[in-house]
């Protein structure tokens, strides 16, 4: 039979491209690593329009980077994957597939056809995604130590990661809040992140950041004509149509012929609005809550006055797609026609009020003790700057993330580095047990793994390669929790110190990078079209 | 000579030159895609750079590679429309049919280098043809009348077509997916019952067959998020109000209060239109249109879930789907069909909500979801797996299939070989450069598995010879294998169409000895 088949002799084109992916995905991947783990650093971006931005935050680095290289963009999309699928572990995923291709590049060297390397990959990553789920343990929504547990780690390598003690219980409430109780917390499968709100609002810092079982809304109510600030037993109107003089969808004209004709307009106008005012406040409505409208004016002068004068609180500007939500929170229907006003159509809340918050004296709206129908959540965030604050933003939803993946998979697995090591010392001893291309690439696989404990370990300040040989000897001894204490400088159990990641954010990684990375082996020609 | 009659800047090349010109031209583009054929075959990168659009996408199929590139050259452009007309036909082989050609030119080069008329090569090459149609037809095997054989043949071809893809990895899983969508068809030609979604995040092997229709919407505010047994009105109608469509119309008022009635009286109309649409008795309203605040309390009043801005695609294929029409006017209710489904309801995929619509009137409708780690692998694996759908349900037209794996290729050449032996002629050198040809095809996929490929297609060529007329390659393990026991199977129809378009269009190239180029039309040049 063939003697030697295995020999690859690939084109001189196709070796060029497919090493100058490698180059680009693997700069990628050096771009961002330094921002791994509880000691990684922060990049500062300056974008086009010269805003400026600061985060650690793989995902968010990444897409902002502006990448030409075709396989760079890959990496990119693997990080903003991640992002969706998990919501952490984004600059893991593309450490990991630079990793990984820095290993392929040595496997092609080695003659190796890259289809059989995609293949004995996959495999790999079978393997390896068994192992995580073998050490992984199970976890129960209801134990809110343990997620908050986890949420700290998610945190740790956060601009944030001071607040942690603040932030994780908040980031776990509100999306426990979202899921409802025990019950229908042990059927959920996914959980939908829009329905808790971010507000954002500078100043204080972000130890003011609060949970509101309730609505918040980013500005103070409207109080141009006075008006009362603060309601109890709220009634809630949303209206979405316009307390302001009639206006035609076609063009209209008030043919004003003379002197008397004018002041009767004023005065009709004035009847009208009057008109309207009292529609509402006959429903009972003690708040109305006012779309925003493009093609007139959603209020004015005259509106306000009335409403104050019948002690509505009102607040404007409202934007269309956050009807949903409120309505949701509130348990009220918009109510598009004047004529629809009733009792029914009404939200109710408990307390309705101008809040200044601590700081910088700005106001904001409070709804609360509200029935909250649709289980919603709003997080009130607060920082000292807008760079802050956005970072504050990326890290909770991070956080929240991590609750969410826990919902969809429900185990935890060891943190700092841990999980990396014993996948990749099984890997190696399933690649002694085999023999052929597989052996070799499941070898450079449980290699690439190593990338992550060694990277963190080298962001700590630490000795890399003292530590990751440390951390193989003690997981060959059986230790599988044993991980990188940054904190402390040294290797120990990670399940002790409560370092634990949900299972989903590290198998995932693991595929998604692998998917990327036989693909990137796959192309052997780059063609330019129109 | 030319320019006394021919207008200025027109270009002519003539004979040697000529067929010179084509042949590169087609060997250079059969070239390029040659390395994406077989199962261990190589993708391209393919990067756009227009002024609009720099994105990038990769690819295996041979099709997206040769529609998108740009070419000038006669002959290479033919390649591209034989791949073209592959891929509308069949949805697959279409690098087959271009490598095939580019071969067969290569070869048609040496024999017009021995002084070998090109019409003499042509009429040996119909009688080649000839010959491995028949070839082909009797190595054809027809499962059509036993179902569950029927299927199994169906499960292979498209895990024969998926092994070259991205898909490959997980081709098992995948074209089950297929075989089931296409079974749910139940022969019905409309590939558009089976919709495609694609949501970044999840891995390839997250995706999934969803029974009914998925719609990328939302619900409107405080209506129904769940209908049971809908009655769904489509319809494209502008929702907010009815402008006046005359240009330039205006109303001349003398006090606000004649606005605020006319106010009125527009949103009456509204009303009414929206009570006609209720009138019609459905629950479920879908339109193409935004629908304003207005209607949509209107309808959350009566509990009837409205969904605004489906996009045209979506309206047209919810109206195939739910058997319903798309209406514009609500004056006669008697005469619209409303679509029906058993359920509606909101589905989480991923981050997204997207609607669905489950138990639908006809009940071919189906959509895969398809997850993966990035839009690339997303738009790939829709490329991999329309070209699955789109052969299988050729397959199911036409029940017969055939072993792949270079199996049938060396089983036309071997007969070619035979019809040689008994032709006399100049011909016989035609016909056996064109069995030569079709014996590249499996040493090609061979070479991209980096196998040694003179050894595999001689011993293929022997194993052939003894009898032995299932064997083919087995690109796993670099050996040759029977395939019918691997269960590498092709479509008949498939192979039939490569084989026929790839030797009419090298013929056709073969035969021309003038490129005539029209000058290209000035253009007026702007100030």
């Amino acid at each position: 039979m063939v003697a030697d088949g295995e020999t690859f002799q690939e084109r001189a084109k196709g070796r060029d491209v497919r090493t100058s992916n490698i180059v680009a995905a693997k700069a990628v991947a050096n771009a961002v690593r330094t921002s791994l783990g509880p000691r990684g650093m922060d990049k500062l971006m300056q974008l086009p329009s010269g805003e400026v931005l600061i985060s650690n935050d793989g995902a968010t680095i990444l897409s902002k980077m502006n990448v030409l290289h075709p396989a760079a963009k890959m990496l990119v999309e693997l990080s903003q994957s991640q992002d969706i699928e998990a919501g952490d572990g984004t600059t893991t995923v593309v450490v990991i597939a630079g990793a990984l291709l820095e290993s392929c590049g040595m496997l092609l060297s080695k003659g190796i056809h890259p289809a059989a390397i995609a293949s004995s990959f996959v495999k790999a990553v079978e393997s390896a995604t068994k192992v995580l789920e073998d050490m992984s343990r199970p976890v129960d929504l209801n134990d809110r130590e343990a997620l908050i547990n986890a949420v700290h780690t998610c945190l740790s390598s956060k601009v944030v990661s001071q607040n942690s003690d603040l932030l994780a219980p908040i980031a776990v409430d509100s999306v426990l809040g979202v899921l409802g109780d025990a019950e229908d917390r042990s059927k959920a499968t996914n959980v939908d992140l829009r329905d808790v709100r971010m507000v954002r609002q500078i100043g204080g810092t972000v130890d003011d950041t609060e949970l509101v079982n309730g609505l918040v809304f980013n500005k103070g109510s409207t109080k141009s004509a006075g008006g009362p600030a603060q309601i109890e037993n709220a009634k809630i109107a949303l209206i979405q149509f316009c307390l302001s003089a009639p206006k035609t969808d076609m063009d209209n004209n008030v043919v004003v012929s003379d002197y008397a004709a004018m002041d009767r307009i004023l005065r009709d106008e004035r009847k009208f609005i009057l008109g309207l005012c009292k529609k509402i406040k006959k429903s009972g409505a003690n708040v109305v809550l006012i779309q925003k409208s493009i093609l007139r004016d959603a209020y004015n002068e005259l509106s306000l006055h009335f409403l104050a004068k019948m002690g509505i609180l009102v607040v404007t500007d409202i934007e269309r797609p956050d009807v949903e939500f409120i309505c949701r929170t509130l348990g009220c229907s918009p109510v598009a026609h004047p004529d629809g006003m009733s009792p029914d159509k009404l939200g109710t809340a408990a307390h309705v009020g101008d809040v200044a918050l601590p700081g910088s004296g700005h106001k904001v709206v409070k709804f609360t003790g509200v029935k909250n129908p649709g289980r919603t959540m709003t997080v009130l965030l607060r920082g000292s700057n807008d760079l802050v604050l956005a970072e504050a933003d990326r890290s909770v939803h991070d956080a929240q993330c991590v609750v969410r993946s826990l919902v969809k998979k429900r185990a935890l697995i060891a943190g700092g580095g841990a999980a990396e090591i014993e996948a990749s010392l099984r890997l190696r001893d399933m690649a002694l047990g085999t023999t052929g291309v597989d052996s070799y690439c499941m070898k450079a696989f449980a290699d690439a793994l190593e990338a992550i404990p060694y990277t963190l370990a080298e962001n700590a300040g630490m000795r890399p390669v003292d530590i990751v040989t440390e951390l193989r000897r003690r997981h060959a001894a059986g230790d599988c929790g044993t991980g990188i204490d940054v904190k402390r400088g040294q290797v120990s159990d990670m399940y002790e110190l409560d370092v634990v990641q949900p299972l989903l954010v590290s198998t995932s990684a693991l595929n998604l990078s692998t998917e990327t990375v036989c693909m990137l082996l796959k192309i052997d020609d780059l063609v330019v079209v129109q | 000579m030319e320019q006394a009659f021919m207008e200025q800047g027109t270009t002519v090349d003539k004979g040697e030159n000529a067929r010179l010109a084509s042949f590169v031209g087609a060997i250079a583009i059969a070239d390029l895609v040659k390395t994406t054929l077989g199962p261990k075959g190589m993708d391209k990168i393919l990067q756009r750079v227009s002024e609009q659009d720099q994105s990038v996408s990769v690819t295996n199929d041979g099709a997206t590679i040769l529609r998108s590139i740009n070419i000038d050259n006669a002959a290479a452009k033919v390649l591209v429309d034989i791949a073209k007309v592959q891929d509308d036909e069949v949805g697959d082989g279409t690098t087959t049919v271009a490598v095939l050609c580019g071969e067969l030119l290569r070869e048609a080069e040496k024999l017009v280098a021995q002084r070998i008329h090109p019409q003499t090569i042509s009429a040996g090459w119909r009688i080649a043809r000839q010959c491995a149609r028949e070839a082909l037809e009797a190595s054809a095997v027809d499962n059509g009348a036993d179902e569950t054989k029927f299927r199994d043949d169906l499960f292979r071809i498209a895990r024969t077509t998926l092994s070259s893809k991205l898909l490959t990895h997980q081709k098992d899983y995948f074209a089950n997916l297929a075989v089931d969508a296409v079974m749910r068809l139940k022969g019905s030609p409309n590939l558009d019952h089976i919709q495609v979604l694609k949501k970044a995040g999840g891995q390839l092997r997250d995706s999934y067959l969803e029974d009914g229709f998925l719609l990328d919407k939302s619900i409107g505010v405080g209506q129904p998020h769940r209908v049971e047994n809908a009655k769904i009105l489509i319809a494209n109608t502008s929702m907010d109000t009815d402008k006046i469509k005359i240009y330039g119309s205006r109303v001349r008022v003398d006090s606000m209060q004649k606005v605020a009635e006319i106010e009125e009286a527009e949103k009456e109309k509204m009303r009414a239109k929206c009570g006609k649409i209720v009138a019609h008795g459905c629950n479920v309203f879908i339109n193409r249109q935004l629908i304003y605040n207005l209607p949509e309390s209107i309808f959350a009043e009566k509990g009837i879930m409205a969904i605004e801005h489906a996009d045209f695609d979506g309206v047209e294929r919810l109206a195939a789907v739910t058997g319903g029409e798309v209406v514009s006017t609500f004056d006669r209710p008697d005469l619209v069909t409303l679509g029906e489904c058993k359920v509606i309801e909101e589905v989480m995929i991923g981050e997204d909500k997207v609607i669905r619509l489950g138990g639908c009137k006809s009940g071919e409708a189906c959509t895969i979801v398809l997850r993966g780690a990035s839009s690339h692998v997303l738009d790939e694996a829709e490329r991999s797996l329309h070209d699955a759908l789109c052969i299988l349900q050729a397959t199911v037209k036409e029940p017969r299939s055939v072993y792949g794996g270079g199996c049938t290729e060396i089983l036309m050449a071997s007969s070619i070989d035979r019809r040689v032996d008994e032709t006399p002629g100049k011909k016989a050198l035609a016909m056996s450069a064109f069995a030569r040809a079709l014996r590249e095809l499996p040493a090609i996929v061979a070479d991209n598995g980096g196998y040694d490929s003179a050894e595999l297609v001689t011993q293929l060529r022997a194993a052939h010879a003894a009898g032995n007329t299932t064997f083919g390659l087995d690109m796993y393990n670099g050996t040759i294998g029977d395939m019918q026991e691997l269960g590498v199977m092709e479509s008949y129809k498939s192979k039939l169409a490569a084989l026929l378009s790839a030797s009419e269009a090298a013929e056709m190239i073969l035969r021309c000895d003038d490129i005539i180029k029209a000058a290209p039309r000035q253009r007026e040049p702007m100030y």
